[in-house]
């Protein structure tokens, strides 16, 4: 017989994992929040609508940002909301800073931390930490990484440090021979002449890593192919590449490639119908304005960056309770 | 311009000695025409002494019972005059002069020598009764020669080339010394005249008034025309009654209070500035008549009421007679003049004292903002841009007209600003069109019952040294209290984020933002001129920091943050927006809620009609911006009801799962129970006739 504990657990585990948990309690609350005005209009309804916001990435419009990074859905969600709303801006050229783009940032999540705006500039600006004009492209690219993938991040951080001192980063289990002929290295100084750390010994460590990091990591084959490509490389060099990779760009699923970054044809077409309401606005620089941007719209070719993710699907599969198939791919 | 001719009685025994004379000087014609002297001077007190009269032939009686001085010209009618013999004398350079003794009868009292190119004075025998003497219109250098005539009462030396007075010092009965136009350096030598009535000394080239403190029964001294710089050392004049001192370059009067008699006094044509240089005459309670046109002061718009009002005694400024009319007038500009002057007083204490407020607000300001180690450099900051650094010579020149003021205005107002001592740490002001707030405290006077016409009069309102969050929330005030409030000016609010901005569109109307550098590093971003426009562009603004906005701007700005505008009307979902827009505004977006599945174009269009109602553009009302502070108490809030949230659907979730389990255990348990439960069926009712028994056994003995 099986034990009532043992049937449980699974299940619980699997939908907090999944963070079916964490929209349900999203939903609870909001209607919470609002149960006057939602009971107006069916509570059935309001479930309906926020689990179609959740699925199209609209949900995490101007929410706090607790919500914003709660899931990596979210966080994918809340990257393309940016890019679509500012690729405009992008799009004119503007070099702005980070203080600037952070300000971007708190248009549409208004506790948006500086900390992490300013790691993303960090990527950008190679570590140097001043306020440097940036391009959007670089930024945005730069910014997913670093948003995405925060918590690796930062444990990417400390394992480079733990190299850098010749520690062997305690947590990793590497195979003693390698780790010790390895560690010896860069404690001889010979790190001080070449910077950063091997390239080959850092990824056992991130791939040991993302093994058991419960965080989204990127593919760590996607890692190890920006890893083979050198032999030594920084910790910011690191970053620099993984924002550049458009392998992982690919994998995270938010952006479009670096190439289309400036198409969005729905919403240019969007634009163009909002700058003829501009007031007092006179149709021929409209007209102008229009033709300049008709080149660009060449919707064919834009294949929409933007694939269903796993975990839109799983809230779909939440309200079948069947979960038992995909519970072991997943895990 | 009148002949004038002199009589002289032969009856010197006569009390009254009396001479009149009156001339006028060629260059003076044109514009002194109805110039004249009528001089008098009666000496019955000293009755010894006046055996002397002189008499004006009438015809200068066109200017009767008028009495006017200036340079003294002296114009004896030499028809009568002396038949003189000049004989060379037996010393070698002083000719001897003879007359004949008819002549002697004649005149005996007078000699008369006028225009005969004499270089020295004749030596004068026999005429020791002479009371008369003129040597008018020679070239005499030297006075000499005429010790002897020691009764002689009048001595004319007008048109000579004296340089130095002297050998007068036995002329003990002189009244009369006439010595225009000379070369003249100093006035001395004058120490035995003690009865000297009239002294005419113009046209020479006299620096200074001096020796004459002696010459008590003066009555007459003219120095017109001489080079006078000031006036002073008049002590000791007690019988002066008029001072004729035209056409010098003196800039300032002493003394003349010392004057007891002295009733005219003609300062035309000097350097006099400022009422202040002679303010001596106002303590004269004699003077009755004065001049000062030629002079810069009588340029003044305050001149004549100044005068006026300063010296009441006068009947006569500038040769005009002073009316009531006038002097009320004087005495009422006087009077605003005061007003003004203490208006002007109040003005600078509160200038002064919003400038030191001002400096308060912003050190405590810098403090707030972790910027205390610049602190003086900030104060250096400031100063320029406050107007009266220096209370001091600022009040100093402004009442400058009034001297003896100055001084207790001066110490009341330091006095007062040191009451000041600054303590105030926000300032409200209103001037004209602006109301300007510096410091947070000052947001607390929009409470104030402002009045219907101060409210509906400011247009421009500034916020200096105030936290804009805090401003934020006196935005509704705002609205409220100063409905015509177009043009908002922020200077060290701390404007950082974009996102700030949002919070002025719930406003009713702006045409002009103006955000200070200083203190607000927002404007140091590219985009944050076209997000204003963007977000704010219901209020169709004209100007942006005094530069006005063009279409194109417009256009730029739509272009840059149009999207996020779209995405954040057409694609919150509807949850979303009724918690972000409050109840308020929940009425005009219901509309927006039903026609989800429409196109997006209708959508705006519609909006157009909550445009006219909110004054917003709808797309963009989501756009808002909650201060840090109530945001995170929000966040706060939402934190609670999370936690109810997660133990909730954790429970719920758990309780599914249980019962799923269940379901499924039972799922499990069913097909066994079911075999089961058909086997025992089946075994009881095997044998078919102990099963009938039996069970008409149950129907019996349920009976």
């Amino acid at each position: 017989m099986l034990s009532p504990e043992r049937l449980a657990l699974p299940d619980y585990e699997y939908l907090a994992q999944r963070h079916v948990l964490t929209y349900m309690e999203d939903a609870v609350c909001q209607l919470l929040e609002n149960k006057e005005d939602i009971s107006q209009y069916g509570i059935a309804r309001f479930f309906t609508e926020y689990f179609n916001s959740v699925c199209q990435g609209t949900h995490i419009l101007f929410r706090e940002f607790s919500f914003i990074q709660a899931t990596p859905h979210n966080r994918a969600s809340f990257l393309r909301a940016f890019w679509r709303c500012f690729r405009t801006v992008g799009k004119n050229g503007d070099l702005l800073t980070m203080k600037e783009y952070h300000c971007l940032l708190q248009l549409l999540c208004p506790d948006f931390p500086l900390e992490l705006t300013q790691k993303a500039a960090r990527i950008v600006l190679m570590d140097d930490a001043t306020d440097c004009l940036m391009s959007f492209s670089d930024f945005l690219f730069a910014f997913q990484i670093q948003f995405y993938y925060s918590e690796f991040l930062e444990s990417v951080a400390a394992i480079y440090q733990d190299l850098l001192s010749g520690k062997n980063p305690n947590t990793v289990i590497v195979p003693t021979s390698s780790s010790g002929q390895h560690r010896q290295r860069p404690a001889l100084g010979e790190a001080s002449m070449l910077e950063g750390v091997e390239a080959s010994l850092f990824y056992q460590c991130l791939e040991n890593l993302c093994d058991r990091h419960k965080y989204s990591c990127p593919p760590p084959a996607l890692v190890k192919e920006v890893l083979s490509n050198v032999q030594r490389l920084t910790f910011y060099g690191f970053l620099v590449a993984l924002s550049k990779h458009h392998g992982i760009n690919q994998a995270l699923g938010a952006l479009p490639d670096k190439g289309d970054l400036m198409h969005d044809p729905a919403m240019d077409e969007e634009l163009e119908r909002l700058l003829v309401q501009v007031p007092g606005l006179v149709n021929s620089v409209t007209a102008s304005s229009e033709a300049s941007c008709l080149p660009s719209r060449t919707p064919s070719r834009v294949a929409s960056p933007w694939r269903p993710l796993h975990h839109s699907r799983k809230v779909d599969v939440e309200s079948d309770g069947s979960t038992e198939e995909t519970d072991e791919s997943e895990t | 311009m009148h002949p004038a001719s002199i009589n002289t009685t032969r009856s010197y025994n006569d009390c009254v000695g009396q001479w009149i004379w009156e001339r006028t000087r060629p260059e003076m014609v044109v514009s002194m025409v109805n110039c004249g002297l009528h001089l008098v001077i009666q000496t019955s007190s000293l009755p010894e002494k006046n055996k002397v009269e002189f008499k004006l032939s009438k015809d200068t009686s066109s200017f009767p019972g008028r009495l006017l001085q200036h340079d003294l010209e002296r114009n004896y009618s030499s028809r009568q005059g002396d038949h003189v013999n000049l004989v060379s004398s037996s010393m070698p350079s002083f000719p001897i002069l003879q007359r004949s003794s008819e002549e002697k009868i004649l005149y005996s009292d007078r000699l008369t020598l006028e225009r005969q190119k004499l270089t020295v004075c004749p030596i004068i025998d026999g005429e020791e009764h002479l009371r008369l003497l003129n040597f008018q219109h020679n070239f005499i250098t030297r006075i000499q020669n005429i010790s002897n005539l020691q009764r002689l009462i009048f001595l004319d030396l007008y048109d000579n080339q004296i340089e130095e007075i002297s050998g007068l010092s036995t002329l003990r009965s002189l009244r009369v010394l006439l010595l225009g136009k000379n070369r003249i350096r100093k006035i001395s030598n004058l120490e035995n005249l003690k009865s000297l009535d009239v002294l005419d000394l113009h046209g020479n080239q006299i620096t200074k008034i001096e020796n004459v403190s002696h010459l008590c029964d003066l009555r007459v001294l003219n120095l017109a025309r001489n080079l006078l710089s000031h006036v002073d050392n008049l002590n000791g004049l007690d019988s002066l009654t008029e001072l004729n001192l035209r056409h010098n370059q003196i800039s300032f009067v002493r003394d003349v209070d010392n004057l007891p008699c002295l009733q005219r006094l003609f300062l035309s044509f000097n350097n006099i500035s400022s009422f202040e240089n002679v303010s001596c005459l106002a303590d004269s309670s004699s003077l009755s008549d004065i001049t000062f046109d030629g002079n810069p002061i009588a340029q003044e718009s305050w001149y004549k009421h100044t005068i006026l009002q300063n010296m009441m005694q006068l009947r006569q400024l500038d040769m005009k007679r002073v009316t009531e009319e006038e002097r009320r007038m004087a005495s009422v500009v006087a009077k605003k003049e005061e007003e003004k002057k203490r208006e002007s007083h109040k003005q600078s204490l509160l200038k002064e004292k919003k400038r030191l407020t001002i400096n308060n607000v912003a050190r405590k300001w810098d403090l707030q903002q972790n910027r205390v180690a610049n602190i003086p450099t900030n104060q250096d900051r400031k100063d320029p841009d406050s107007p009266s650094q220096d209370p001091c010579p600022v009040n100093g020149s402004t009442i400058s007209a009034f001297p003896e003021e100055t001084g207790p205005l001066d110490s009341g107002l330091i006095s007062a600003l040191q009451g000041l001592s600054v303590t105030d740490t926000h300032l409200v002001e209103v001037d004209g069109d602006t109301l300007s707030l510096y410091g947070s405290g000052a947001l607390e006077s929009l409470d104030r019952n402002w009045s219907v016409q101060t409210a509906g009069m400011v247009t421009t309102v500034s916020f200096t040294f105030i936290e804009f969050d805090e401003i934020v929330q006196v935005l509704p005030k705002l609205k409220i209290k100063f409905p015509n409030s177009l043009h908002l000016k922020f200077k060290e609010t701390n404007l950082v984020t974009l996102q700030q901005f949002n919070a002025l569109a719930q406003l009713r109307r702006i045409d002009q933002l103006t955000i200070d550098p200083q203190g607000n590093p927002v404007v140091n971003f590219t985009l944050w001129k076209y997000y204003v426009l963007f977000r704010l562009s219901h209020f169709s603004m004209q100007k942006i920091n005094g530069t006005e906005v063009t279409q194109n701007d417009m256009i730029m700005a739509e272009r840059l943050f149009g999207i996020l505008a779209h995405v954040a009307s057409s694609e919150l979902p509807q949850y979303r927006m009724i918690s972000i827009l409050g109840d308020a505004r929940k009425k005009q977006f219901q509309y927006l809620l039903e026609p989800k599945g429409k196109k997006p174009g209708i959508i705006s269009e519609e909006n157009n009609d909550s445009k006219r109602l909110v004054g917003e553009n709808t797309n963009r009302a989501t756009l808002n911006y909650t201060t840090r502070d109530f945001y995170n108490e929000k966040l706060e809030e939402v934190k609670e009801k999370k936690k109810f949230c997660k133990m909730y659907i954790e429970d719920l979730v758990k309780e599914a799962t249980e019962i799923n389990m269940k379901n499924e255990a039972l799922q499990k348990l069913w097909p066994q129970m079911f075999i089961e439960l058909v086997r025992d069926a089946v075994i009881e009712i095997r044998n078919k006739n102990s099963y009938m028994k039996l069970c008409l056994q149950q129907i019996t003995d349920q009976k």
